[in-house]
């Protein structure tokens, strides 16, 4: 627990240090809050624009921050010293993991004061994008085992992101992109944003997908281990 | 007692086989230079010891199979290595905190062991504004923060200038001292002379020769010749014969000898009679 504390109060002082980590969790907030503020008047708009940018939030962020966390301590070797103390590779995937999900829940909050919110659909918010969050984290986990540094990195990760963060926002435009999208945890998550409740496809989205990303994320760290 | 040992260790990439069969066990207490050019192995052998990488044959610290070390082992260990970087945006101090938290060490500590790396006031420094030096002695301080017993340290003074080498000398001294063992990666001839109480060459992942560096260079004699200096300071050298004995003698006599030697070859000179290549390329 020690150790796990230590790593993330490790976490929190570097990417307040890190303007670019810092400006992917903040990016989404701070572009739904600028457009709410700007157009925000007219009726259903500041909805569609949380709905739309709180599910980019949870299914961009935690994404490109875990895998960059990841590939930057490997490339920079700081995980094979924190290895070479006793770190246990889980421990750190751990700790990593608790972080970038925290700081996605804890950015994402914001979206709360930018609409009318009533309590049950705060209760609906807050499972969405914990479940975004958790999933996009674990996605990022396998991009940052794979990837041998920052740049590789982030040539998976942005596409992986950009994929599931833009396609519940096209699929309100096309019904063809909206049934691929229905089965994409984003797209289950815009949909409980959008005013939606918790169903059961919703579980069994979300449920299947933790299913899929955890057994990848075991494979490939049993393959290519953390180094 | 022997806290690093290793027996027909082998290890390839792919079809390169980069150690074959290297055995060799270390004492506690002592400093062992492993002295190897570029590519001769010597940092995979560190990896391997450091458990990151796996062999054929036994490699064992502290009795423990390095295949198989954990925490246990981790905690009595310290490694400066090139790959083993700090975090560059935080500083001196968050760095060292963040490792005396995993460790349990106190604040008090830190302080002493900055100290004792010639790094104190720079806590409040971030690394990446460190300079070369400063790094290197800031990654032996991480090192050392939890008083290890065995530390490995890959070529610690490679690209320092010669104060700042001679200074890390010095901390590695007090470390033996103190009675840590030390396993030091180099190519330079000198610092291990100088340093280390036994050595091993090493050439295409073999070893090609170990023992006391002295005893190395002793047992490389082979010029058979003697440097004279004489009272007018004029130096001599003298093919090591009997013929040569009464020239000797009759200086000796008559007060004219200040200085006799053999003339043992360097480390470098044995590597290269050795394996015909320089223990620099």
């Amino acid at each position: 627990m020690t150790t796990t504390l230590a790593l993330l109060h490790k976490q929190i002082k570097d990417s307040l240090c890190n303007f670019q980590a810092l400006m992917v969790m903040l990016i989404y907030p701070l572009v739904a809050f600028v457009m709410i503020t700007a157009l925000g008047s007219e009726d259903g708009m500041s909805g569609m624009f949380v709905t739309m940018f709180a599910t980019m939030h949870a299914s961009f962020a935690p994404l490109v921050t875990a895998s960059n966390i990841l590939s930057e301590e490997k490339e920079k070797g700081t995980l094979r010293a924190l290895i070479m103390t006793g770190v246990s590779r889980r421990q750190y995937l751990m700790s990593v993991s608790l972080f970038v999900v925290s700081v996605t829940l804890l950015t994402g909050s914001a979206f709360l004061v930018m609409d009318a919110f009533t309590r049950e659909h705060i209760a609906a918010f807050a499972a969405a994008m914990l479940c975004g969050a958790v999933l996009s984290t674990l996605a990022g986990l396998c991009v940052g085992i794979v990837s041998r540094n920052v740049s590789a990195a982030n040539g998976m990760a942005v596409p992986i992101g950009l994929v599931t963060a833009l396609l519940p926002m096209l699929a309100r435009f096309n019904e063809s992109l909206d049934c691929a999208a229905r089965y994409l945890y984003s797209g289950q998550i815009s949909r409980v944003l959008d005013g939606g409740e918790l169903t059961g496809e919703f579980a069994a989205i979300m449920a299947a997908y933790a299913v899929l990303l955890t057994a990848l994320l075991a494979f490939l760290f049993k393959k290519k281990g953390l180094e | 007692m022997a806290i690093v040992k290793l027996d027909k260790v082998t290890r390839s990439f792919g079809v390169k086989q980069v150690l074959c069969g290297v055995s060799l066990q270390i004492e506690k207490g002592d400093i062992f230079g492993l002295l190897g050019p570029s590519g001769a192995g010597k940092t995979t052998l560190v990896n391997i010891l450091t458990g990151q990488l796996s062999c054929g044959g036994t490699a064992e610290i502290f009795g423990m199979n390095c295949g198989r070390i954990g925490r246990e082992v981790y905690r009595r260990t310290g490694a400066v290595l090139d790959n083993c970087g700090l975090y560059e945006r935080l500083t001196c101090m968050d760095n060292m905190k963040l490792f005396a938290r995993i460790h349990h060490i106190s604040a008090a500590r830190i302080a002493e062991t900055l100290r004792e790396v010639g790094l104190n006031g720079s806590e409040r420094l971030r690394v990446k504004s460190l300079s070369k030096g400063m790094r290197q002695r800031l990654q032996l301080a991480r090192a050392i923060l939890h008083t290890p017993e065995l530390l490995f340290l890959d070529e610690p003074t490679s690209g320092l200038d010669p104060a700042t080498a001679e200074e890390i000398h010095a901390l590695m001294r007090r470390l033996r001292e103190n009675g840590t063992t030390l396993f030091l990666t180099t190519h330079n001839m000198d610092e291990a002379y100088r340093l280390c109480d036994r050595i091993a060459l090493l050439h295409e992942g073999q070893i090609v020769e170990e023992g006391q560096p002295a005893a190395i260079c002793r047992r490389h004699c082979s010029d058979s010749e003697l440097h004279i200096v004489t009272s007018d300071g004029e130096e001599l050298s003298l093919p090591n014969l009997p013929e040569n004995a009464e020239a000797v003698a009759a200086m000796m006599r008559k007060g004219k000898l200040r200085a006799i030697h053999s003339a043992e070859p360097d480390l470098g000179t044995v590597f290269l009679r050795l394996t015909g290549k320089e223990l620099t390329q």
